[in-house]
């Protein structure tokens, strides 16, 4: 005997393809014969089903058609009607063609005619005037309360208790800029460090450094140094003030004023003015705009390590543009500080510029760096 | 029906005559397929006549090749297809057609006279069958309606699909192998 039949074949023969082999076994065993009549006895109940599901609902919809038809307009109710199941290129000729040819309707016949209502006269049995009345008295009442209970005194205080709000005048407390504060620095390289004396004449530039004036120039010019009001001496010798004594020195510097800084202020700063540093932001004193910068480029070890951040970063901004004095203000670590570095030194500035003149300008700068 | 005579006295093909009495004589059929194709009776009602229409329309072009009820079958084959390609745009829709409860179906079984647990089985059956059907793919599920609900063979399938017999066998066997699995997992 064969073998039991797969369950594919068993589908097979479900599906009417079976072959003459298939059918022979199914005849002879037992086995497969039950499985197959329950598969089979499992369809026809579901044939069943569906018949006589799909045969209740149809008498539910042919139900609810009859309700709505006239059964001899069955096929008329399927077809769309000739008026409406146009082309649209014919929809469009006859269009244009009313519009240039309106047709003539037929003359209209009014088949309804006006009926005469029962009149309004009468309705308030002869007492027009006394209702007329009424109602400019009622609204006259009323308004006249109105107006009376306006000049009570208690409404008058209750109304001006009534607080408007007004949007407050924040002007006195909004932060004020912060006054200059151009510190200075300057002095003409020499050995010895700045010594006391008469500051020179305070000028808006410094042509003259305040020593070492040349001998018999062509036309004199008095030392200037580029500094506020601040206190004076008398003094033989230019200096600063605030030194000590020694051999005369306009300071170890370098530019045309006074002390160990650069330019022509006092002080070890540079720039003009007195003290150290450079010029700031503000008060007059633009900000220095990048116009070439690089990207920084990841170090080995923070790419390795996944590491981000950003790396704060001061800088002087000098009047050529070029950024000097780097420093870390606020680490990241990993070797991306000396990466920020490096990058900011290639960048390239517009100087900030006080009074339309390009100056040192101190700058914080963050520098960024993300892992994509 | 005198409004109608024209039509209906129009010299067409064979049974296309009396489109009145075709109607009546195909319409059952045509809408148990359509219903338990997509399992919404409007949308049957809807497909029936306009699978009803189509027929009219295009009465010219039966040649007789085949019986009128494959051809009918035929149509609403297609507009079953129409529908489910609409509608799987309609993803909503679709969704709320495959919630309708296959409970609805095992209230149908014939032959109440079962004795209960008899009846509970077939219930049982019928809706793992119903459930499994309504998981197969639209051709699949077409194939196996026509198989097990129609009582077609496999020529008249492939006529009515347009398939050749060859994609019908393997359509019905892959939808009868779900459909077995599904009463597998019922038990």
């Amino acid at each position: 005997m064969n073998p039991h039949l797969s369950g594919d074949e068993i589908s097979k023969y479900l599906m009417g393809d079976a072959s003459p082999r298939e059918a022979e076994h199914l005849r002879d065993c037992a086995v497969c014969s039950v499985e197959v009549a329950r598969l089979e006895s499992s369809f026809a109940q579901f044939r069943g089903s569906v018949r006589r599901w799909s045969d209740q609902e149809e008498q539910i919809s042919r139900v609810r058609e009859v309700a709505n038809m006239n059964y001899e307009t069955h096929l008329e109710r399927l077809l769309i009607p000739a008026s409406v199941d146009l082309p649209w290129y014919k929809g469009i000729v006859i269009s244009v063609k009313e519009l240039i040819h309106p047709p003539k309707l037929p003359p209209l016949e009014v088949t309804s005619k006006p009926v005469k209502l029962a009149s309004l006269k009468g309705l308030y049995g002869g007492h027009e005037t006394t209702a007329g009345l009424g109602s400019v008295i009622a609204h006259v009442g009323v308004v006249a309360l109105l107006l009376f209970a306006g000049t009570l005194k208690p409404v008058q205080r209750a109304m001006k208790e009534f607080v408007p709000l007004i949007a407050p005048d924040l002007r006195p407390l909004q932060p004020k800029p912060k006054p200059e504060q151009s510190k200075g620095g300057g002095g003409s390289p020499q050995k010895t460090a700045v010594t006391k004396g008469e500051l020179p004449k305070i000028a808006p530039k410094s042509f003259v450094p305040p020593i070492r004036p040349q001998d018999d120039p062509k036309l004199a010019v008095n030392p200037t140094i580029v500094a506020p009001d601040m206190p004076n001496i008398n003094s033989p010798n230019f200096g600063n003030p605030l030194a000590g004594l020694g051999v005369p020195s306009a300071g170890n510097g370098i530019g045309t004023g006074i002390g160990s800084g650069k330019g022509p202020g006092v002080g070890p700063g540079s720039g003009g003015g007195i003290g150290g540093g450079v010029y700031k932001i503000g008060g007059g004193v633009s900000a220095p705009v990048p116009v070439y910068r690089p990207e920084p480029e990841y170090s080995e070890e923070a790419r390795k390590a996944k590491w981000q951040g950003s790396v704060l970063l001061a800088i002087v901004v000098d009047e050529n543009g070029l950024p000097q004095d780097v420093r870390v203000i606020r680490s990241v670590g990993l070797g991306l500080d000396q990466k920020a570095i490096e990058a900011v030194q290639k960048w390239r500035f517009k100087p900030g510029q006080k009074d339309g003149k390009p100056v040192p300008v101190s700058a914080n700068i963050e520098v960024n760096f993300r892992l994509l | 029906m005198p409004k109608l005579a024209p039509v209906v006295e129009a010299p067409s093909a064979g049974g296309l005559n009396d489109f009145e009495s075709l109607v009546q004589q195909h319409r059952p059929r045509i809408f148990r397929f359509l219903i338990a194709s997509l399992r919404d009776r409007e949308a049957a009602e809807n497909l029936t006549q306009d699978c009803f229409v189509r027929a009219f329309r295009a009465r010219d072009q039966f040649r007789g090749g085949s019986t009128l009820g494959t051809w009918l079958m035929h149509i609403a084959a297609n507009l079953v297809r129409d529908h489910e390609a609409n509608s799987r745009l309609k993803f909503w829709r679709r969704k709320l057609q495959a919630d309708v409860d296959p409970n609805d179906l095992s209230d149908w079984i014939p032959d109440q006279q079962k004795s209960p647990e008899a009846l509970a089985l077939a219930k049982e059956q019928v809706d793992a069958i119903w459930r499994a059907a309504a998981n197969l793919s639209e051709r699949q599920r077409t194939v196996f309606l026509l198989r097990f609900v129609e009582d077609m063979d496999l020529l008249e399938i492939a006529e009515v699909t347009g398939m050749k017999e060859g994609t019908v066998k393997t359509h019905l066997f892959r939808a009868v192998q779900s459909v077995r699995l599904g009463l597998e997992q019922r038990k």
